[in-house]
């Protein structure tokens, strides 16, 4: 933090960010506010007030969007979508997060902002399905090429099982992972000689 | 496939020619994965590879030795074998690291291949994860050797098994064209 070696300015620091912290509880009913690092703090928002907590931040310095994320809460049946913006003049980072239904996962789109949150909105469509209302290039493939399956990312997709249908394994007739033990001494037995396919 | 005993079928002159390849190797510079972290120091000077007679080439249409340096994701697939069917005869290709090999430490992912050799004929591979320029230069050699025994017929398998690995391809792929919207 640049201002470390400055007490008085570290307090002024802090006291600024208390003020902030209390505004926007006022502001925005049943904001809660955690502090992760001394410069990273956590704000989770109701979703119909996301947006407006984003303009608010975004008016009064943290408007540097660094990147838009998701979090599969499968249990809880709920997608935590994650907004991760920068203050350049105080080097604070907030991760602004709320919860959408897991089910319906439709959620507004904030590239009028910040023009860059298109590409990071079609990141999370591709990789957890969330649709950005507003995006119309949303629904545009990105990273992954004609993709058939469930977004990859969801906790409910197997990446096993897909490797195994689509990407056939070398097979081979001697397994080395027992042989390793055998050598290590875990447990006993020959090792017998195999030719490798392929 | 199975092994069978190869039997050199190559006119006169094209063992004179395979001598002649096997001391002037253009390799393609185009880097796949990790491992292309490997080949600055395999081509500059403290290993140096063009003490071999071999060195790198911007151009498919101009290059002879194609690397795939580690784990091959299906967006990348295609472009390799792209730029493969774009390279002229005879081309070679060396696997690099346990990725290409068996999937390494990606075998169970969404995106990457498990085994190159169903998509490409593969020469030779390198063992490691990553090989380090000794393994390099010595499967460099290894290649030259076999390019003058005429064991290195990776190119001559993709043209008489085309429908296999295109078999292959398809399966996985689902579509081998090139798609880039930057570019449309």
């Amino acid at each position: 933090m640049m201002n470390s070696t400055n007490d008085t300015n570290d307090t002024n620091a802090s006291l600024e960010l208390q003020r902030v912290f209390e505004e926007l509880k006022s502001m925005f009913v049943g904001c809660e506010v955690s502090q992760i690092e001394p410069t990273q703090f956590k704000l989770i928002v109701p979703s119909d007030k996301m947006l407006g907590m984003l303009t608010y931040l975004k008016g009064i310095g943290y408007s540097h969007l660094s990147i838009i994320t998701c979090v599969d809460w499968i249990d809880e049946k709920k997608f935590e979508l994650v907004y991760i913006l920068f203050n350049w003049s105080n080097g604070v980072t907030f991760l602004v997060s709320t919860f959408i239904d897991r089910d319906r996962p439709i959620f507004y789109t904030v590239k009028d902002m910040w023009p860059t949150a298109e590409y990071y909105e079609r990141d999370v469509h591709e990789f957890f399905g969330v649709e950005f209302e507003g995006n119309e290039n949303c629904k545009k493939p990105l990273m992954l090429e004609l993709w058939d399956d469930l977004p990859p990312l969801r906790k409910d997709f197997d990446p096993l099982q897909y490797s195994k249908e689509h990407f056939p394994d070398r097979t081979y007739e001697k397994d080395p992972i027992h042989e390793a033990r055998i050598i290590r001494g875990d447990i006993e037995g020959d090792i017998e000689g195999g030719e490798i396919d392929g | 496939m199975d092994k069978i005993e190869k039997i050199d079928e190559r006119g006169v002159w094209e063992k004179i020619a395979d001598q002649l390849r096997s001391r002037s190797m253009w390799m393609l510079h185009y880097c796949t994965g990790c491992g292309a972290v490997e080949l600055p120091p395999s081509t500059t000077s403290r290993f140096d590879m063009e003490r071999l007679g071999m060195g790198p080439m911007a151009t498919p249409r101009q290059a002879d030795l194609f690397l795939i340096t580690g784990y091959l994701s299906t967006k990348t697939l295609r472009r390799v074998i792209y730029t493969y069917e774009k390279m002229a005869d005879p081309k070679y290709v060396i696997g690099f690291g346990s990725c290409t090999i068996n999937g390494g430490i990606y075998y169970d992912s969404y995106s990457t291949i498990n085994r190159l050799d169903q998509y490409l004929p593969v020469d030779l591979y390198i063992a490691g994860c990553m090989p380090r320029p000794e393994a390099i230069l010595n499967a460099f050699t290894k290649l030259m050797d076999m390019i003058r025994k005429g064991e290195a017929d990776g190119w001559k398998r993709y043209k008489e098994n085309y429908e296999w690995y295109k078999q292959n391809q398809l399966r996985s792929l689902g579509e081998v064209v090139v798609y880039d919207e930057f570019h449309e």
